[in-house]
C-alpha cells in the first residue's frame, strides 16, 4: 500500500510539470465555460415567460406577481393562441396557461382534482425551458408548502432556490464538469499508456519488482485524485468568477465525480487496448468522446437530440453522469434522487471493466 | 570465485526462429562479462531471460542464487538492469527518477549520492528528458544501482555515444566493478569488450561459439596461424580525434 501511495505521489508531482495535461485538464474546460458562459449571458440571462391568466382572480394575480418577482423571468401577458404564436416565433421560451378554476387553497381529501396549469416550452431554446420549469415548480411548491403549513425546513431551502437567478452558466457548469471527467478518464489513459508503451517506459518499469497490480493501482489512484481536484477547481472558478450556485451537496458531487471517473478510466483502459500507436490514439479516443459531447447534454439540453438518436443518447455513460451532476448542482438532488443514474453508471463500470480486462495489455 | 550467473541449455524459439539454441555458461562473481555477437545472434533474448523479462522454452538460469523461471520477481530484486531502447517517464526531474525507481524496489535511497557516483549531481534538478545521450546512460546506471544489485546488466550501454562519453562510461563501469558488483554487458564494440571485460562469450545464431578472456581468445586465434597485414601505426583515428577534441565530456 505504501508503495502505491508513494508512486501515486510521484505521479501527481510529475503531473504538475506536464503543461499539455494541465492545459487540457484545467484551462481548456475553463475557457469553454468562460466562452459559453459569456456568449450566452445576455441571451439566456432571462427566461421569456408568457402567461395567459384564464382565472383572473385574486389567487391567480398573487401567482402571477410571484412570477414577476423572479428576476430571471420576463413576464408578458396575452391569450393562449397569441402567446403560442410568439413561442413558435422564438420570442417566448415558456407559455403558462392558468386555468379558470385556479385558486390557492388546500385540496380537500381528493374530492376535486387540483387546478392543472398547462405549460408549453420551446424546443428551440431547451435550456430556458428546463430552467424556467424548475423555477415554476419551485414557486408552486413554495406556495403549496405555505398553504398546507408543512415541512418548514424544506420550504426554507426551496425559497433560496427560487430566489436566485438561474442562468445558462448554472446549466452549463455540471455539463463541463462531466465532460472534463470523461476527457480525463479516456484521454489521459490512452495517450499516456500508448506513448509509454511505445517508448519502452513500461518495459523498463516492469524490469523492476513492482507488481503490475500496484503499478496500475497507482496510475488509477492518481487519476481519481486528479478528477476530484479538477472538479473542485472548476466548480470553484464557476462559483467565484461566474457566480454559479451549487444547490446540492458538494460531497454528493464528489461522490458522483469518483463514480464517473471510474467509468471513464475503465473505458480509457479498454480503448488503450485497441490503440497500437501514438498516431492512432487521437482518432480512436475522439470516436468515443465526441459523440458523447454532443449527445449527452454537455452544452445543451438533451431535448434537442434528434428522436432517432434518443435511445442511444439516453444510455451513454456521459448522459448518466451529466444528469446526475446536473440534478445535484441545479436541483439539489440527494443520492436517493439520482439512484437511476448511479445504477446506469454502475452497469457501465461492469461492462467497461470487463472490456478493459480483456483488451488492455501493459506490454 | 563462485558463479553468480549460471545458465544451462537455455532455449527460446520465436515461430520459425530458434533465437537461443542451447546456451550454457557461467559468470563469476565480481567480473565484467560480455556477450558479443552480430545483430540477431540472440544476445538480447538471452539477457532478457536472465533479467526475468522473458521465459525460456527450456533450460535453467540461476541468477544471484535465484531460479529465474521460478521466481522472476526475486531475480528482479537482486539485479540492476539497463535496457536497450527504453526511456524514463516524462516530466520527472533527474533526482526524482532515482527516487521513483527506489519506490519500485520498496526502498529509500540517497538519490544525490547515486547521482554523484555517475557524475550527474549538478543535473539533479533538471528534467531527465533534457539530459544528453551520455548523461541519460549514466542516469540509467544510477537507477540500475538503487537496489544495490549483485549483478548489473547493461544492454549495449555505449551505443550512440560520442568517444568522450564512451570512455567516461567505461570508467564508470570499472568503478562499479571495483565496488564488487558483477557487470554483465552486451555490446557491438569489440574494442570496448577488449578493454573492459575479464571474459567474453561470442554468440552467433543462438549458440555460444567461444568463451574466454579477450587475451586468451586472441592468443588462440594467433595459435591457429592467423595473421593480418601489420600496419605500423602507433595511433589510430580515435586517438587523433581525442587528441584534438580533448577527453572531457561535451554534454551541454
Amino acid at each position: 500500500m505504501s508503495q502505491i501511495l508513494r508512486y501515486t505521489g510521484m505521479l501527481l508531482r510529475s503531473y504538475t510539470r506536464d503543461r499539455t495535461a494541465l492545459f487540457f485538464g484545467f484551462f481548456f474546460p475553463l475557457i469553454f465555460m468562460g466562452l459559453f458562459g459569456i456568449l450566452n449571458f445576455g441571451a439566456t440571462g432571462n427566461v421569456n415567460l408568457g402567461i395567459d391568466d384564464e382565472a383572473n382572480n385574486a389567487d391567480s394575480q398573487r401567482f402571477v406577481d410571484a412570477m414577476k418577482s423572479v428576476s430571471t423571468f420576463k413576464v408578458s401577458a396575452g391569450t393562449r393562441d397569441d402567446l403560442t404564436k410568439r413561442l413558435t416565433a422564438g420570442d417566448l421560451d415558456i407559455v403558462l396557461v392558468i386555468p379558470a378554476n385556479f385558486r390557492i387553497a388546500p385540496v380537500r381529501g381528493g374530492a376535486d382534482a387540483p387546478p392543472t396549469m398547462t405549460e408549453l416550452t420551446s424546443a428551440a431554446r431547451p435550456e430556458q425551458g428546463v430552467i424556467g420549469t424548475a423555477i415554476i415548480t419551485q414557486i408552486v411548491d413554495q406556495i403549496s408548502f405555505a398553504v398546507t403549513q408543512t415541512s418548514p425546513i424544506v420550504a426554507t431551502k426551496r425559497e433560496e432556490v427560487a430566489g436566485r437567478n438561474l442562468r445558462y452558466v448554472d446549466f452549463l457548469t455540471p455539463g463541463i464538469v462531466g465532460m472534463t471527467i470523461m476527457q480525463l478518464g479516456i484521454a489521459s489513459v490512452a495517450f499516456a499508456f500508448v506513448v509509454d508503451r511505445q517508448r519502452g517506459v513500461i518495459r523498463r518499469i516492469l524490469a523492476t519488482p513492482i507488481s503490475r497490480r500496484n503499478f496500475l493501482a497507482a496510475q488509477v489512484l492518481e487519476r481519481l485524485i486528479l478528477a476530484v481536484v479538477q472538479v473542485l477547481i472548476l466548480i470553484g472558478v464557476a462559483v467565484l468568477a461566474f457566480k454559479v450556485v451549487i444547490v446540492g451537496s458538494m460531497l454528493t458531487l464528489i461522490l458522483v465525480t469518483i463514480v464517473g471517473a471510474t467509468v471513464f478510466l475503465c473505458i480509457g483502459f479498454a480503448v488503450t487496448g485497441l490503440v497500437a500507436t501514438e498516431n492512432a490514439a487521437p482518432p480512436v479516443t475522439q470516436l468515443v468522446t465526441l459523440p458523447q459531447m454532443f449527445l449527452s447534454g454537455v452544452f445543451f439540453s438533451r431535448d434537442s437530440v434528434p428522436a432517432f438518436l434518443k435511445p442511444v443518447a439516453d444510455v451513454l455513460p456521459l448522459t448518466y453522469l451529466n444528469d446526475a451532476l446536473r440534478s445535484v448542482a441545479v436541483n439539489g438532488a440527494g443520492l436517493a434522487d439520482i439512484l437511476p443514474q448511479l445504477a446506469g453508471l454502475a452497469v457501465w463500470i461492469v461492462v467497461s471493466f470487463v472490456l478493459a480486462f480483456r483488451l488492455f495489455r501493459l506490454d | 570465485m563462485s558463479a553468480i550467473v549460471s545458465v544451462r541449455e537455455l532455449r527460446k524459439r520465436y515461430g520459425e526462429i530458434q533465437a537461443v539454441d542451447g546456451v550454457s555458461f557461467e559468470v563469476q562473481q565480481g567480473e565484467v562479462f560480455a556477450l558479443l555477437g552480430p545483430n540477431g545472434a540472440g544476445k538480447t533474448t538471452t539477457v532478457e531471460i536472465l533479467e526475468g523479462l522473458r521465459s525460456a522454452d527450456s533450460g535453467t538460469a540461476i541468477v544471484a542464487g535465484v531460479d529465474v523461471a521460478k521466481d522472476p520477481a526475486g531475480v528482479k530484486e537482486r539485479i540492476g538492469v539497463q535496457l536497450q531502447q527504453s526511456t524514463f517517464p516524462e516530466n520527472f526531474l533527474t533526482k526524482e527518477i532515482v527516487d521513483l525507481f527506489a519506490i519500485f524496489y520498496r526502498r529509500r535511497v540517497d538519490a544525490m549520492a547515486l547521482l554523484r557516483a555517475v557524475g550527474l549531481e549538478d543535473r539533479a534538478k533538471q528534467r531527465s528528458e533534457k539530459l544528453s545521450g551520455g548523461q541519460r546512460q549514466r542516469l540509467s546506471i544510477a537507477v540500475a544501482m538503487v537496489n544495490e544489485p549483485q549483478v548489473l546488466f547493461l544492454d549495449e550501454p555505449t551505443t550512440g555515444l560520442d568517444p568522450q562519453a564512451r570512455r567516461n562510461l567505461w570508467e564508470l563501469i570499472r568503478d562499479i566493478r571495483k565496488r564488487g558488483t558483477t557487470v554483465f554487458l552486451t555490446t557491438h564494440y569489440l574494442d570496448e569488450a577488449e578493454v573492459l571485460c575479464d571474459r567474453v562469450a561470442i554468440m552467433d545464431s543462438g549458440k555460444i561459439i567461444a568463451l574466454d578472456s579477450p587475451r586468451a581468445l586472441i592468443t588462440q586465434l594467433l595459435g591457429r596461424g592467423f595473421s593480418k597485414p601489420q600496419l605500423q601505426q602507433q595511433a589510430n583515428l580515435e586517438d587523433v580525434f581525442l587528441d584534438l577534441t580533448g577527453h572531457e565530456l561535451r554534454e551541454d
